[in-house]
């Protein structure tokens, strides 16, 4: 579940604390406040992390089983290279919009301060950090040491986690919202899906702690008429 | 919080865009597993909580008070009084969002209307909605459609017909307005034309209508608004509307068809009862009374107002009819009377005959049966379908000598049984309506003189308060949103034990109201009930009234079918609903502990 089961990422941060360029981010490698973790995620100018970039950020800092939505970071990115036109339909910012966002270079420093030592959640994070590490790298001479939590992977726990081989997985984010019950916010806005990702991490994470599991459907998911 | 949180759903609709913004940048939101505890009970809460997913138990003790939903807010009393009534405990995983009480306390500080939310007392609450609701209804009376308004049936007459056939055509289908064929137009000619044209134009009665039809009609679908009309009458100075369904015509609108159907004909139907001069007369004047409830419900009247317009028209024509079938024995003798929701004037919705005669001495046996049949059938075929218990004029034991019925009083007292009990609730809540009504006040009299400090008698009277439990059951489907909501719940749990406590005081204080909401003020007066909470007691009973009367609507309109559906209900309608269901209780345990209802098992 988190960075630290997987040899070569421990090897890797170790390397980083060494290297750090930046003695100011040091922070970054101690231990955040206890039980507190921050959700995460990235609107970007499209999926290819060698080429595209980030255009918003939105971070949330979950403490206990509450979710501090109203002291979240959120930031507004002025990407180098165009927006793919595929990438505008999925999340509505258009180019002139983005423009007007700060260079990442600049939105950073605040960034890393609000994560600090916190676990980072995340749907599909590993993409998100790709995407962070392309700037945080370039900027304080490592990449985010942060522990890791992905959300998919304890939903997948939680459903499919006794299930029979063949059955048929479905980890999308629609059906972990419905499985949990969480309403649909706008999507793919930054800050709403940090937020959906939130509410399903403290959902996930508390049937976890009590052992609770996800019904999976027997067969086919029964009918239901006007929908759920 | 972005656009995530819904400002749509109140009191939050209520706020201006700044103030929204305000709170929604203050929101953060809490996960709470079942079991845990939101708010202890009298507990200070740092948070007022919404419910984004989940449900939370609102507990009094051991007791469940409520089952809260999502978009249900809780709790305004910790956040306004510093301390809960109740505590607050998750059922199922449930997720909250969680506004800062400082910032709640600065938005009621700031915008009057969304503190009325956070008002205490159900008074103030209903108070401050009282307007809005106005405005929704003649707003929903305003968006009714054509087909809803009573329409004089389209009867044509060929253009080239004489004044007089004209004018005969009208009679004999009972309308002033026919329309006028003339081989590709059509027109309209009325009464008022005809008569123009012969008084003032001094026409021959052969002349041909078409001189004197207006052939510019202004035509409307039937699903057109009621408001299209009222403003293409006035825009077109017209008095008439024809309605076409784009194939023919179906009828046409009159002004007057319309004013009634916003204002409603209460004093029409008054008029035509106190004319009827045939049992045919009084069977249409009868048919219209029903509707009048409807007209007066979407003019936003309250239930209790509604139900004073619909008992007199209720009780001129029961004497109407007494007048027109007793015979003058039984006119000269009898006290004709109505009982239970009749005589307490708290009937909207026809249900059935609760009706009794007393008279001041034997009359003719005979003379008594034909009438005792004549009377409740003829009622019966009026619309008013016979009382399962026989509460009525046909059953000799409800129409028989005051004597008679003191000796009985005697009877159900000293030896109670469950029919005692009723037949003494019946009674007490009877009036006259037709022929000497000292006959009642003598009986009434008698009755509450036999009960006069029998504290015994009364506590077993008093006991059917407790016949039904708060409807809980009422927030459990809110929560499945899929039971079929059960008005019957609305009636025991809220409504009974309100009419039946202030029924049961007021037999013990010997106050002569029959009305509910007068027994519970005069209880205020008297000092038997603090006179605020006597108040709110009203309240309670309004609104639980109103919404009982709304489902019946409903469903006498061919709606779900269902009655009150909480899911249905509006955030504001199931907090206020709480909120009476509140007042019920503590009315019920003030009038448990008057006549120490703890002793009787």
């Amino acid at each position: 579940m988190t960075g630290w089961s997987n040899p070569w990422l421990a090897a890797k941060r170790l390397f980083h604390q060494a290297t750090i360029g930046d003695q100011n981010y040091r922070f970054l490698f101690r231990p955040g406040p206890p039980d507190e973790v921050v959700a995460i995620d990235c609107e970007t100018t499209g999926l290819d992390v060698a080429h595209d970039e980030i255009i918003t950020i939105a971070a949330i800092r979950i403490r206990g089983s509450r979710i501090l939505a109203s002291e979240r970071f959120e930031a507004l990115v002025r990407p180098d290279v165009r927006i793919a036109p595929e990438a505008i339909k999925v999340h509505h910012l258009l180019e002139s919009e983005a423009k007007a966002g700060a260079l990442i270079y600049h939105v950073l420093p605040d960034l890393l301060r609000f994560i600090g030592g916190r676990p980072l959640v995340g749907y599909y994070l590993e993409f998100d950090i790709a995407m962070l590490n392309k700037a945080v790298l370039g900027f304080i001479g490592v990449e985010l040491p942060n522990k890791r939590i992905e959300v998919s992977r304890l939903y997948h726990e939680r459903k499919y986690g006794d299930a029979p081989p063949g059955t048929v997985v479905d980890l999308s984010f629609a059906a972990m919202l419905a499985d949990l019950g969480i309403p649909r916010l706008s999507q793919h806005d930054a800050v709403n899906d940090a937020l959906m990702t939130a509410m399903a991490y403290v959902a996930l994470r508390d049937l976890k702690r009590r052992g609770a599991r996800i019904p999976r459907p027997r067969m086919k998911a029964p009918l239901q008429p006007g929908g759920v | 919080m972005t656009q995530a949180f819904d400002a749509s759903n109140p009191p939050f609709d209520r706020l201006e865009l700044r103030e929204i913004e305000t709170l929604r940048a203050s929101l953060d939101v809490g996960y709470f597993t079942p079991g845990e505890v939101l708010i202890a009970q009298n507990a200070p809460s740092e948070s007022l909580f919404i419910i984004i997913k989940g449900a939370v138990e609102e507990r009094d003790g051991d007791e469940l008070v409520a089952l809260l939903g999502p978009r249900d807010a809780f709790d305004g009393r910790a956040i306004v009084q510093g301390e809960s009534g109740h505590a607050f405990v998750a059922r199922d995983e449930t997720l909250c969002w969680l506004a800062p009480k400082t910032t709640v306390l600065d938005l009621i500080k700031r915008s009057p209307r969304f503190g009325a939310f956070f008002y205490l007392d159900i008074s103030r609450k209903l108070d401050a909605l009282e307007h809005e609701a106005e405005d929704q209804r003649v707003g929903s009376l305003m968006r009714g459609r054509l087909s809803d308004v009573f329409m004089h049936p389209a009867t044509f007459i060929e253009a080239d017909e004489s004044i007089e056939a004209a004018g005969r055509r009208m009679r004999d289908v009972n309308s002033n307005t026919l329309l006028v064929r003339d081989r590709d137009r059509i027109g309209i000619i009325t009464g008022m034309n005809l008569s123009k044209g012969v008084v003032l134009g001094r026409l021959p009665l052969e002349t041909p209508v078409r001189a004197l039809a207006h052939f510019d009609v202004v035509r409307l679908r039937p699903d057109d608004f009621v408001y299209e009309a009222l403003l293409l009458m006035t825009k077109h100075n017209k008095r008439r509307i024809a309605v076409h369904d784009g194939e023919r015509y179906l009828g046409v609108v009159e002004d007057i068809d319309l004013l009634s159907f916003i204002a409603g004909n209460a004093q029409i139907v008054a008029g035509r009862i106190d004319r009827a001069a045939t049992l045919d007369d009084l069977a249409a004047a009868a048919a219209e009374i029903a509707e009048q409830v409807r007209i007066l419900r979407r003019q936003g009247l309250k239930p209790s107002v509604i139900a004073e317009i619909v008992s007199d028209l209720n009780r001129r024509l029961f004497a109407s009819l007494f007048a027109m079938v007793a015979p003058a024995s039984i006119r000269e003798a009898g006290c004709l009377i109505v009982m239970g929701s009749e005589g307490r004037g708290e009937q909207t919705v026809r249900t059935d005959q609760d009706n009794g005669l007393i008279l001041a001495h034997p009359v003719n046996e005979a003379e008594l049966a034909a009438f005792r049949t004549a009377f409740s059938g003829t009622l019966a075929r009026f619309g008013f379908p016979p009382c399962p218990g026989a509460v009525m004029v046909s059953n000799p034991f409800w129409s028989r000598p005051l004597a008679d019925f003191e000796a009985d009083f005697r009877r159900w007292i000293a030896l109670p049984d469950a029919d005692a009990h009723l037949n003494v609730a019946i009674f007490l809540d009877a009036e006259a309506v037709a022929g000497d009504a000292a006959l009642l006040a003598k009986a009434k009299a008698a009755l509450m003189d036999a009960v006069r400090g029998e504290q015994a008698y009364l506590a077993r009277f008093a006991k059917a308060v407790d016949a039904f439990e708060t409807p809980i059951g009422l927030f459990n489907q809110l929560v499945t949103a899929e039971g079929a909501g059960d008005a019957l719940d609305l009636k025991r749990g809220g409504l009974f034990p309100l009419v039946h406590g202030a029924r049961a005081l007021a037999l013990e204080k010997g106050i002569p109201a029959t009305n509910t909401e007068a027994r519970l003020m005069h209880l205020g007066r008297i000092g038997m009930l603090k006179p605020a909470f006597a108040r709110q007691c009203v309240d309670a009973f309004q609104f639980l009234a109103g919404l009982r009367l709304d489902a019946q609507l409903a469903q006498a309109a061919g709606g779900s079918g269902a009655l009150v559906r909480p899911a249905a209900l509006t955030t504001m309608e199931r907090d206020l609903l709480r909120d009476a269901f509140q007042v019920v209780k503590q009315f019920r345990e003030i009038v448990r502990r008057h006549f120490n209802l703890g002793l009787f098992g």
